[in-house]
């Protein structure tokens, strides 16, 4: 953001001219970004309906390489949300079952899908990619994921949709990017001996470089929460279905809605942060499968830090983005720094 | 589909999106996204209309459709597409334009909700007024660049799209546009009066070439540029811009050189100019910047395209490519009559290309670092799903929860992204449009406007009504009807000769859209200078036309410069800069303290448009809008729009 963003200031010659190389820098600036983006290869793990909203975002964006990574088989819960698996594909692997839609979105994307399951894959695995985005994984796989990305310094994203609220999570380790920004300068004219002195304004856009240092996923896990800003419902229900996830292999389907084990999870996250009924209209609320327009907003959000991750263009999130479905709030936290 | 699978959503939504029955208005990039959202989640009957064709440069985000798509029916396609989604969506399409009298009223009747998803203000404007008359809730949703915005309309319970004064077209002085621009957009409106100048129809008010007239640089008189090559109107005096194509036969690289070479030299000369200014460095054609390996811009390359930046060499190949087809379709068309004459459309491909490329390179001569992007395919995508819970809301009988939200391009001061308003915004009582009984002031030159321009220029282009028929109040004398025929007699007749004169209370009412408005005209004097002000003005009520007069200096290019105002909002076009910069410092920090941020997406153009963070303050937005196919963002905020002198 800009510091001085309600100064006016004068532009003298120098300054002038200082502005004009970093235009023109500029210029050559965006031309890496691009060239950046269209070499970039990505790897998508976990093809659900949030995954499918990354993966169009992404594709059509014009990356170099998708790489959809899912040992899971199409599921009816599917059907609500992940448009690139056909209907009848039901039963059938998920990351192949989505490629030829995918494919379909742009032709110059080489789109590939694997079928293994990411425990299998060593560590070096991942420094094929230049990104690597981990969809419906448990919180040991993300943190090993996220390690092993970190080892290799690959950018790394994780996200989820629960029904209808969702996150994006971004570690990019030291991230540097630039970021253009407009100042307005003031000219004035002066010597023409008229009564009326004249002033105009005129915006000049100066591209700014930035350095910014991200935590691992580890380190925003059970927070304090002092260190967490007042409404962080959303952060307090993501550690909720985390728990849920982490103990029983799979998110809680639309038949149990209302049940216990879900409770459960829940009462021990109030207790621990003493929420007493502050988020209770969050766990009655529709955090089965995951909904369409919710995969195309947190799927939209993550598809677009993606693209700034890759083009080294715009401030990333840092680090965790969340949606809140009731107040249709969308808030990004800082967390574990 | 959600709906369809016990336990997803509560009984009650569920059995509601079952039930329901929805329009999409607009099948480009919001309603693809809107679409694919409604089958998923299970919506049953849902209808489709967009006028559109598809083009080729609408694959990059309109991801319901491919190569082999262009030039069919975008609502067509769509639907064929979103059923191998869900085969079991029953979705009916219409290839139209929303605002012929097809669907009236009671077509507006059959849905539970409508939900927007269109390009262009004239369109909004009429299903704003359509679903206010048949009663049914409207989502309304617009993006521009990374920005967008979701509100609901709804009769009574919130603001109408028409309830907030949007800004009129903006106008630029001439001699900002033709020697010192400083904003891209200035850029834009060059290049588009340059196609016009070229190709399409010559306006006089729409010179390219370098003002000597400009008093900036009459200060530095006795100066180079100020020679005998000038006439008094400040015009180089050669022949015309198209006379001269015509004459070498539109040679882009003669073309290029005059336009980028020798233009730019001439203001260089015109020294006061750049005192202060960074002056602008001309381009040589032979040596223009190079190029992005990798990156051409091919027809079946439609990922490539978006997102991506020409370098200024890439800019000069379209250029020629553009100029060579375009003066092609040209003479084409001069040999069925020589008066015929191109029309800017922004979906033909070689036009777009031609201002694109044209505004980038000068965009570039004059260091300006705000290129031109395409719309962003991701913000269609949250604006869209945003757009489908707001759906789920009103399914759910919760209007009060449709609160506006907004989605900014960087988060606020409370580390918002998404941001929902308060509350729902009350209706505007003094809304021309949605207040029980509408009423507006009509400034207006009554002995100078014809009747035919009273309906062509205020009532349909201004106003946006369909088929108007006016009544003079008291008399009964119907001077405008809506019947063919009629009134064809009173076309050039002006207002005066009718008896319309300061004080008369005109009542107009458009049938199709089941709109009534009383006008009352006040009769102002059309200045004798073609182009120094409006032709017309048209407010919220007669005090707010009273102090802005004496300010009525500036050069201005179009007329119908109008603005409804209400209490925070003026007319911007006919103040000084110096009173633009107060009044919006003053508004700013009075808003701030009795209004809620607000973003207005508002066209400045259906085809080119710029994003600006207007004001010193993240809570007030002005966003311009739209286009479908490029924008130019300026990502952060801006203190003061300088209108050069
Ligand atoms: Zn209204």
């Amino acid at each position: 953001m800009v510091e001085d963003k309600n100064q006016n200031v004068e532009l003298t010659d120098h300054e002038a001219e200082l502005y004009d190389r970093q235009i023109r820098l500029w210029g050559l600036e965006s031309q890496k970004r691009q060239v950046q983006l269209r070499a970039a290869k990505i790897l998508i793990i976990g093809l659900n309906g949030y995954g499918a909203e990354i993966a169009k975002n992404i594709i059509l964006a014009g990356v170099k390489a998708v790489t959809f990574l899912d040992h899971r088989n199409v599921t009816v819960e599917d059907w609500c949300s992940q448009f690139l698996a056909p209907k009848e594909s039901l039963g059938k692997n998920r990351a192949e079952a989505s490629v030829p839609r995918a494919q379909n979105l742009n032709s110059m994307v080489d789109v590939k899908a694997d079928t293994s399951n990411i425990d299998d894959k060593p560590d070096t695995y991942f420094s094929e990619f230049n990104v690597v985005c981990a969809t419906q994984c448990t919180i040991m796989q993300i943190k090993r994921i996220n390690e092993a990305c970190r080892k290799h310094n690959v950018k790394f994203f994780a996200g989820d949709v629960w029904g209808l609220l969702g996150y994006t999570f971004a570690d990019l380790m030291t991230h540097e990017y630039a970021e253009d920004v407009v100042q307005t300068k003031k000219i004035q004219i002066s010597d023409s001996g008229e009564p009326m002195q004249k002033e105009k304004f005129e915006n000049i856009v100066v591209t700014e470089k930035h350095i910014e240092t991200f935590v691992p996923f580890k380190s925003i896990l059970n927070v304090t929460k002092s260190s967490l800003p007042k409404d962080s419902e959303i952060y307090y229900m993501i550690l909720i279905m985390f728990n849920y996830r982490e103990k029983y292999g799979k998110d809680p389907l639309p038949s149990e809605r209302e049940s216990e084990k879900l409770k459960a999870e829940a009462d021990i996250i109030i207790k621990k942060y003493d929420l007493e009924d502050k988020i209770d209209h969050l766990i009655e609320s529709d955090l089965y499968a995951q909904i369409s327009p919710v995969c195309a907003i947190v799927g939209g959000i993550m598809g677009q830090e993606i693209i700034k991750a890759v083009s080294q263009k715009g401030t990333p999130h840092n680090n965790l983005f969340t949606f809140n479905p009731d107040t249709l709030c969308g808030k990004i936290l800082r967390l574990g720094h | 589909m959600a709906a369809n699978i016990n336990g997803v959503f509560t009984e009650n939504l569920r059995n509601a999106i079952l039930q329901s029955k929805v329009l999409i208005v607009g099948a480009g990039g919001i309603g693809c996204e809107i679409l694919k959202n409604l089958v998923m989640t299970g919506f049953v009957n849902i209808e489709i209309i967009d006028l559109d064709t598809i083009d080729v440069s609408n694959l990059n985000r309109q991801f319901l459709f491919q190569k082999k798509h262009v030039g069919k029916s975008k609502a067509d396609v769509a639907r064929e597409t979103a059923l191998t989604f869900n085969p079991d969506a029953k979705i009916v399409h219409y290839h139209d334009s929303i605002t012929t009298s097809d669907y009236g009223v009671s077509f507006f009747k059959k849905f539970t909700l409508v939900m927007n998803a269109l390009d262009n203000r004239a369109a909004r404007n009429h299903v704003n007024r359509m679903c206010l008359a048949a009663d049914v809730p409207l989502i309304e949703s617009g993006t521009a660049g990374y920005e967008g915005q979701v509100e609901l309309i709804k009769k009574g319970l919130s603001q109408c799209y028409e309830c907030t004064p949007k800004a009129a077209q903006k106008t630029f002085p001439g001699c900002t546009i033709r020697n010192t621009p400083s904003e891209p957009i200035h850029c834009i409106v060059w290049a588009k009066h340059l196609f016009n100048q070229l190709f399409g129809e010559e306006d006089p008010d729409q010179d390219v070439s370098p003002d000597t007239a400009d008093p900036e640089a009459a200060d530095s008189a006795g100066q180079g540029a100020l020679n005998s090559e000038s006439n008094e109107k400040g015009n180089v005096d050669r022949t015309s811009t198209r006379g001269w194509a015509q004459s070498c036969n539109y040679d882009s690289e003669k073309l290029f050189t005059k336009l980028f070479h020798d233009d730019i030299k001439y203001l260089l000369s015109m020294d006061n100019l750049w005192k202060k200014r960074r002056p602008p460095i001309p381009l040589s054609w032979k040596e223009l910047p190079d190029g992005v390996p990798g990156c051409s811009k091919e027809v079946n390359e439609p990922g490539l395209k978006d997102q991506q930046r020409w370098s200024i060499s890439k800019c000069g190949t379209v250029f020629a490519e553009s100029v060579k087809s375009l003066s092609n379709n040209l003479k084409a068309l001069q040999e069925k009559s020589p008066n015929n004459h191109l029309v800017w459309d922004k979906d033909d491909q070689s036009s777009m290309d031609f201002v694109a490329a044209c505004a980038n390179i000068r965009a570039y001569i004059f260091a300006m670092a705000g290129n031109i992007i395409p719309a962003i395919a991701t913000t269609n995508a949250i604006v869209a799903g945003l757009v489908v819970l707001h759906a789920f809301r009103i399914l759910e009988n919760n209007l009060k929860a449709c609160k506006s939200v907004y989605l900014r391009s960087k988060m606020n001061h409370r580390n918002q992204l998404l941001v929902p308003e308060k509350n729902v915004n009350p209706p505007n009582p003094k809304c021309y449009v949605c207040a029980p009984t509408p009423q507006a002031v009509l400034a207006i030159d009554t002995s100078k406007t014809t009747i035919k321009e009273l309906d062509e220029v205020v009532l349909k282009n201004r106003l946006n009504m369909i088929a108007p028929d006016v009544m003079i109040d008291g008399t009964g004398n119907v001077v405008i009807s809506s019947e063919e025929g009629e009134t064809e007699d009173n076309n050039n007749k002006f207002l005066e000769e009718l008896g319309i004169k300061d004080g008369t209370i005109l009542k107009v009412d458009d049938f199709h859209q089941n709109y009534s408005l009383t006008v009352t005209i006040v009769y102002r004097e059309r200045s004798s200078l073609k182009g120094d002000s409006p032709d017309f003005v048209i407010l919220a009520k007669e005090q707010d036309l009273k102090p802005k007069e004496e300010d009525l200096v500036k050069p201005s290019t179009s007329n119908g410069q109008v603005e409804i105002s209400d209490d925070n909002v003026m007319i911007v076009e006919t103040e000084t800069s110096s009173d633009v910069a107060k009044k919006r410092k003053i508004e700013a920090s009075e808003e701030n303290l009795s209004k809620k941020r607000k973003l207005e997406i508002n066209d400045v153009d259906d085809d080119i448009s710029i994003i600006e963070n207007d004001i010193n303050n993240d809570m007030d937005k002005n966003t311009e809008e739209k286009n479908d196919d490029c924008l130019i963002v300026h990502d952060d905020n801006k203190s003061i729009v300088a209108t050069s002198q």
